[in-house]
């Protein structure tokens, strides 16, 4: 149904065409031919209206394809006004025209070679599809038709002809932002167990301090020797600690500072009269 | 208070609305004619301008009183050409004039026909814009295939076209949309263009591809050399400068004379007449040109932070890595005589990107309902993204640039910072760090413990405490 | 308590607390002395910032106290390094502007209101003050002379070598960072002496403070691992030194590690190798002493030995591992250009660029330090004399001072403490010679006699009858004395003269002299920086080449792309590549980096040696390094190997937009044909560069500072050229030939 509705048009042209001025544009004689310029060689194939070539001729980038062919208006050699080969690119529909050059007595030649074509006919990947137009003023109906497709076949040796494509406003495709990888922690189990590792140590610590002999038994000598500064150096180093685990935990370094002086300030007071009685200690040989 | 201010706000708005034009750049259209007397043929096209609220002064380019420009202020909005027979346009009408006003946003459309040659200065003008005209300026177009049967059944000089259609899927049909099936342009006697790679540049009516330029002094016989054909051929041009300024190449002046409007053309081959669409199209070209179509307007820009107790402040300056961002632009589109929902067509998208140097998101921004007005004439679209993780000047970046439509290029810069110290998670937080704190505890009790030791041991041997006596 | 005058000023110099007074009066008068000689700039111009970085210190000390500490410490800076702007906060030395932050708000609860600049401006001749005392403390602990400190603080006061990066105005890191230097030092020789950890822990808290106010830092690091290498390769090995080394070490390194910039540093890169491994060293000492007290010695050497051995071998195995595997960074280029004075020219050209990376040329130092460094070399000699721990560190400072100093022209600035101390040691050891010589008594004479037995009774005959010639003589006292006192009066003249004429130039105000002798001030870059100030938006983009970054940033309070923090050669080596390339290349990386405005320095019309032109070889190369295919050296030099900015200039000199936007329009000034460039003396051709991707925005009264505006794309989606020409009146040429190539096709 859709294929009788498309070809129908066409039909009524025709039979239109026909019955209306019974003048219509074609040709005959028609001949392609591709000329090789370094071997000389030349193919050459017969061309007819009724059905354009089965395979494609190829073009070579010193070749040149000739085309020959006589116009007839209704059958009798006639120039017509426009005379086109029209090149077209499948893809984009792109088409370039090559005007023949008529005789009066409608022979009409034209010679296509590679610097003749636009670049996008050029870069094409598909073979182009070649048609004639042959139409003039007045009632004669014009005649359009596909003849032959002509693959373009670029130098190996020489770059490709390169073809950028001109920039038009539209959407362009999308970005994401890739992120870089997060830090990685390892597996929480071993974390912990270093952590219990590291904190097992401490109890080493006073362990191997008690087994070779350390113990607190001067503290009540200590404490009664110099009450005050002793209670309040070790509570000032303590304190200082404590310093530290409010600056980790909450507090900022204006906080901080003045704190820190204070206790350094009573830890060096304090430290002085302490370690003074250490020191007496120890020049008494009790240490 | 506040109402009562957008009331009177409003009242002034449809004031102004009812006493200025409808386009939104002004109504001072200027005419430039041969003879005041050619525009009786012109008397439907002029009178729809002026129905459409323009003020028309009619100049003739040999008026010593023409200027486009008085003090630096332009003195019009709107510049339409009709085909003059002088070569130049005089003083006045410079290219170099010409590129100035459009330059100061003013629009341009310009007619040419066949057999009037194109003034010099409107030639030189269009070289800039890279559109090309054939050299001997007064060719013509014919098409053996598609051409009025009734009037041009020998000459085939008045083509016979369908109502143009999108050049591309993803642009709106600006100017055939809505045409009947049967509906055909006639473009009599007209001369086509060839358009360069220019992006600025975009055919609104091309030739069918049977048609062709001829020069009907040089190449009557036949056809040797051809300018342009088939679509290549730009019947009809639309160039929108950087700024929005317009300007509109229409090859057949006659295509806007009172009696190509309602004609009844017939195709060729055709038996059957049709009533052309000119008088249409006429009218959406130059709605089109004079911007009382394809015009957007941005209402308002916003962005925030879109994180759980993050500041809700609006367009802030300054943003950190990794935030997540909410960013809405509203847009109207302004059709022929109000502003009203812009929709984005079906295969476009409005894209946002975040750049800095390059950008590193591009996204489409899909509509939101939220921010679409009540008054149903503000469209809001919005997309929401994390920021990457790079520090630096970015920018959010509209640049939603397409044929026919205003351009819109809108830029918000911000900066994204660092993470402050205090803003990284906390060591506790990050398992990794467990056997390190737990070492400065460690420390810290073996210190303690240490000190008391040191000041508070017994010794327990002589030799022990002897060794320590000489340290 | 007599009231005649004489006898108390004779009594004066007596006792040991008059002494102390004195000493004190002199310290202060020297402190004022070394402060007032700074202030030239501030009298002859006014309190101005000078030079470049002085200008990024002051707009982050603005920052500070506007916005606080913290908010100073995350400082996100988006008005340089457009666009990719720069995390200052972490990538400063905090040191110098919380110092001033902090006497500025001191100040303020003292309810003394003074503008910051001020405390800016003046905090360098302030620190140098305490630079003077630092010394005298210094030298203090060098030699049991009281005079040679109170020399040494003298010397340190007015040594121009210091003053150069001193004067009122000079507000940069080194300002404060050379009384720190010293006192360091002068800690440090304090807890090596007594072997404190209260004086070490002193150190490394003044350490601490060195590492938040300069990268010089990396001196004291190196020198006192040094010094106690030394100290252990003489055999002096200590418990002293290993106290006062260890407490440094180990607070200090945690106190450096405090300042992000710094960070991870300490632990990371080679420079700070050598005091970590001496810290090792010393741990090893410390454990093989132990060792030989509870071993036969026998055994101990073997012990020692292999212990010795075996350590080394693993520590230097484990640091060449760590440093191929990345832990440790390798040496760095700029610690690279300290050994090998080429190195930089060939790969880092960015750190050869600065004028103050270049070699020192011998005239400088005589310039700079004028009779100390002949005295300097006496007083290291006399420190070897008697060679106690302390002295070892003179020698060794000296050595390693002088070589740095011969290698970069800014650290001379290391050198002129221990130069000073050393000095001063020579002068004062002289003038006690003479000065305190008295005649021995002959009681005297005769216990050395006896002592020597050797000498017979000649010469105690000679030394007792009066001499004439000779040590113990008036006349050759006197001689020497006021030889010395011309030496060191000369000196101050010196050291004033260089001060004046050298060193206090702000160097953004120029002056030159009127041919009636007038002074003629030219002040060009502030006409230039306040016209940006005040016609071109808050954040329009400025492109000039990195040396004005800074000044713009300060002065103009606008964006610009690089500056002197030249933290990142690629964002650099863009704007060289814009700068020396043509307008079709710079333009869309103009584009790119959103530039508003161009800023060159030129300096043809006044004969300024400092301008663009002169520094554009650099640019170049800069971005060769980078752009290797794109720009090259080779191309600005004519086939005579000439850089010439006349008609004979390269092509790529002409069409460089450096070279346009010097040159533009600059002969209409002249006379056809006669546009001459004063600098190069060198006639420029007689048709002037056209530029069409930037409009001249403004030119500075000297026409030292130009700049221009880059113009947006054409309207008419033209490129500039023919827009431009078009603009000229010329029309574009048609494509009328017949013979024309393929079909274009449009495709949309």
């Amino acid at each position: 149904m859709r294929f009788t509705q498309s070809i129908a048009p066409v039909l009524l042209l025709l039979t239109a065409g026909v019955a209306q001025a019974a003048s219509a544009w074609g040709f005959d004689d028609g001949s392609l031919a591709v000329v090789a310029k370094k071997s000389g060689g030349t193919s050459k194939e017969k061309l007819s209206q009724k059905a354009p070539l089965s395979k494609p001729v190829s073009l070579g980038s010193t070749d040149t394809l000739k085309l020959l062919l006589t116009a007839k208006d209704n059958g009798k050699g006639k120039r017509p006004h426009q005379a086109f080969l029209v090149l077209q690119e499948p893809e984009s529909g792109l088409e370039a025209p090559f005007p023949l050059t008529v005789k009066e007595s409608g022979k009409a030649a034209v010679q296509i070679s590679h610097k003749d074509l636009p670049v996008q006919l050029l870069a094409a990947t598909k073979p182009l599809k070649a048609s004639v137009v042959l139409a003039s003023f007045g009632s004669a109906q014009g005649l359009n038709t596909p003849v032959f497709e002509v693959k373009i076949e670029t130098d190996a040796n020489a770059p490709p002809p390169t073809y950028e494509k001109p920039l038009r406003y539209g959407k362009q495709p999308e970005i994401h932002h890739t992120f870089g990888a997060d830090p990685k922690s390892p597996p929480k189990v071993i974390s912990l167990f270093f952590a219990l590792a590291v904190a097992a140590t401490l109890p080493a610590l006073f362990i191997s301090w008690v087994s070779l002999g350390g113990n607190l038994n001067h503290l009540s000598k200590a404490i009664g020797a110099a009450p005050l500064s002793h209670a309040t150096f070790f509570g000032s180093i303590m304190a200082m600690e404590f310093v530290f685990f409010m600056y980790y935990t909450s507090w900022n370094l204006f906080q901080v500072l003045p704190v820190m002086g204070a206790v350094a300030a009573i830890t060096v007071f304090s430290g002085t009269k302490a370690l003074g009685e250490v020191q007496s200690r120890r020049l008494a040989g009790e240490r | 208070m506040r109402s009562l201010l957008s009331l009177f706000s409003l009242l002034a708005f449809l004031f102004a609305a009812a006493v200025s034009a409808l386009s939104t750049s002004g109504n001072r259209l200027l005419v430039i004619l041969d003879d005041v007397a050619e525009k009786e043929s012109y008397s439907k096209f002029l009178g729809d301008l002026e129905s459409r609220g323009f003020q028309l002064s009619f100049e003739s380019p040999k008026s010593e009183s023409l200027a486009l420009f008085h003090l630096g202020e332009r003195r019009y909005d709107h510049v339409v050409f009709f085909p003059t027979k002088t070569k130049g346009l005089g003083p006045n009408l410079t290219p170099n004039i010409l590129v100035d006003f459009m330059n100061a946003n003013g629009n341009v459309l310009v007619t040419l026909t066949s057999g009037t040659a194109a003034p010099n200065s409107l030639v030189s003008l269009l070289t800039e814009l890279e559109i090309q005209l054939p050299a001997d300026r007064t060719n013509l177009v014919v098409d053996h295939f598609h051409y009025d049967a009734a009037s041009a059944a020998d000459t085939h000089d008045v083509l016979l076209l369908p109502p143009p259609t999108s050049v591309r899927p993803d642009i709106k049909n600006y100017f055939g949309a809505g045409a009947g099936k049967d509906d055909v342009l006639a473009f009599p006697r007209g001369v086509g263009a060839a358009l360069g790679a220019s992006e600025l540049l975009t055919p609104i009516l091309r030739a069918p591809r049977t048609a062709y330029s001829y020069n009907p002094k040089e190449q009557a016989e036949v056809v040797d050399d051809v300018f342009a054909a088939g679509e290549q051929l730009s019947l009809v041009s639309a160039f929108q400068a950087r700024n929005s300024a317009r300007l509109t190449l229409v090859g057949a002046a006659e295509m806007l004379q009172d009696k190509w409007f309602d004609v009844e053309v017939t195709k060729a081959g055709a038996n059957k007449a049709a009533k052309t669409f000119n008088r249409e199209f006429a009218k959406r070209v130059s709605g089109w040109t004079f911007n009382e179509i394809g015009v957007l307007r941005v209402n308002w820009i916003e962005h925030h932070l879109n994180e759980a107790g993050g500041n809700n402040e609006s367009n802030p300056t300054i943003y950190r890595i990794k935030n997540d961002v909410k960013y809405t632009i509203s847009l109207s589109e302004y059709v022929w005589t109000t502003w009203s929902l812009f929709t984005v067509p079906a295969n476009d998208a409005l894209q946002l990107e975040f750049s800095m140097l390059s950008p590193f998101h591009r996204l489409a921004l899909t509509p939101s309902a939220a921010y679409t007005s009540a008054g149903e004439s503000e469209s809001g679209y919005s997309a929401t993204f994390k920021l990457p993780d790079q520090h630096g000047i970015f920018n959010f970046k509209i640049n939603y640039k397409r044929p026919f439509v205003s351009n819109v290029e809108e830029k918000n810069t911000v900066s994204v910072r660092h993470m402050a110290h205090d803003e990284w998670p906390r060591s506790f937080v990050i398992s990794g760090a467990w056997p390190w704190i737990t070492g400065v505890g460690v420390t810290v009790a073996g210190w303690l413990g240490f000190c008391a030791l040191w000041m508070y041991s017994a010794p327990v041997g002589g030799k022990r405490a002897g060794s320590k006596k000489t340290q | 308590m007599s009231a005649d005058p004489l006898q108390v000023l004779a009594s004066a110099g007596k006792g040991e607390s008059t002494r102390g007074l004195l000493r004190v009066i002199i310290l202060l008068l020297i402190a004022a002395a070394a402060i007032a000689s700074r202030l030239f700039s501030v009298i002859r111009f006014e309190s101005i910032i000078h030079e470049f970085d002085p200008w990024f210190n002051f707009r982050a000390t603005k920052y500070l106290v506007a916005n606080g500490f913290y908010n100073f410490w995350d400082w996100f800076d988006d008005r340089t390094w457009h666009p990719l702007g720069r995390v200052t906060g972490g990538t400063l030395y905090p040191g110098l502007m919380v110092t001033s932050g902090i006497i500025y708000h001191a100040l303020r609860a003292l309810t003394i209101p003074v503008d910051i600049r001020n405390i800016c401006v003046l905090l360098a001749p302030a620190c140098s003050g305490l630079t003077a005392v630092a010394t005298y403390l210094l030298t203090n602990e060098m030699t049991p002379s009281p005079s040679a400190g109170l020399l040494a603080a003298l010397f340190m006061g007015i040594a121009p070598g210091y003053i150069s990066r001193s004067v009122a105005g000079s507000y940069d890191n080194e300002a404060i960072a050379i009384f720190l230097l010293v006192f360091t030092f002068y800690l440090w020789i304090k807890a090596l002496k007594q072997g404190s950890m209260l004086w070490g822990a002193l150190c490394a808290l003044f350490y601490g403070y060195m590492v938040a106010s300069w990268g010089g830092y990396a001196f004291i690091t190196c020198l006192l691992p040094l010094h106690a290498f030394v100290l252990i390769c003489m055999g002096r090995y200590s418990t002293r030194l290993y106290v006062s080394y260890t407490t440094w070490y180990a607070l200090g390194t945690l106190a450096s590690m405090q300042i992000p910039f710094v960070g991870f540093l300490p632990v990371k890169t080679s420079e700070h190798m050598p005091a970590l491994g001496i810290f090792g060293f010393l741990q090893l000492l410390a454990f093989l002493d132990y060792v030989r007290a509870a071993m036969p010695s026998r055994q101990f050497q073997t012990f020692l030995w292999m212990f010795a051995g075996g350590t080394f071998g693993l520590s230097l195995l484990g640091l060449v591992l760590a440093t191929s595997a990345g832990v440790i960074a390798p040496w760095g280029g700029r610690f690279y250009s300290l050994w090998d004075t080429s190195y930089a020219k060939i790969h880092i050209p960015i750190i050869a660029s600065v004028s103050e990376h270049q070699p020192t040329a011998w005239p400088a130092f005589f310039f700079d330090l004028n009779m100390l460094i002949w005295l300097f070399p006496v007083g290291v000699y006399l420190c070897f004399q008697e060679l106690a721990d302390e002295h070892v560190f003179i020698v060794v400072y000296a050595v390693f001072g002088s070589y740095f100093a011969g290698v970069m022209v800014r650290l001379m600035l290391t050198l002129t403490p221990v130069v000073c101390v050393a000095a001063a040691i020579a002068v004062s050891t002289l003038l006690d010679t003479y000065l305190r010589a008295k005649l021995p008594k002959p009681e005297e004479i005769q216990a050395a006699e006896a002592s020597e037995g050797k000498k017979g009774a000649k010469s105690g005959l000679k030394s007792t009858s009066k001499p004439v010639v000779g040590v113990y003589a008036i006349w050759g006292k006197s001689m020497m004395v006021s030889a010395l006192a011309v030496y060191l009066l000369i000196f101050v003249l010196h050291c004033t003269w260089v001060t004046s004429n050298a060193y206090s130039s702000p160097s953004v105000v120029l002056a030159s002299r009127l041919p009636d002798g007038s002074q003629h001030i030219i002040d060009d870059y502030r006409e230039a920086y306040q016209w940006l100030r005040q016609n071109t938006r808050e954040d329009a983009k400025i492109m000039s080449w990195w040396d004005y970054g800074y000044q713009i940033g300060g002065m103009a309070d606008r964006p610009t792309l690089v500056d002197n923090n030249t933290w990142n050669n690629t964002h650099i080596a863009t704007v060289g590549k814009a700068m020396s390339s043509s307008e079709e290349v710079s333009y869309p990386i103009m584009r790119q980096h959103e530039v508003d405005y161009v800023l060159v320095v030129f300096g043809g019309l006044l004969g300024y040696s400092g301008d663009d032109i002169n520094k554009f070889l650099w640019m170049v190369r800069i971005a060769e390094g980078i752009w290797p295919e794109e720009i090259s050296e080779r191309s600005f030099f004519t086939p005579r190997g000439e850089y010439r900015v006349d008609g004979e200039a390269t092509e790529a000199m002409k069409n460089s937009l450096m070279y346009k936007m010097s040159y533009y329009n600059y002969n209409n000034l002249f006379p056809p044909g006669k546009a001459m460039d004063r600098m190069r003396n060198s006639l420029l051709p007689e048709v002037g560069p056209t530029l069409s991707t930037l409009d001249e925005a403004f030119t500075s009264e000297n026409w030292i500072i130009r700049i221009y505006k880059v113009k947006d794309l054409d309207n008419l989606g033209r490129d500039h050229t023919s827009a431009a020409a078009f603009d000229r009146g010329h029309k574009k040429a048609k494509k009328a030939s017949k013979k024309r190539g393929p079909r274009r096709l449009r495709v949309d």
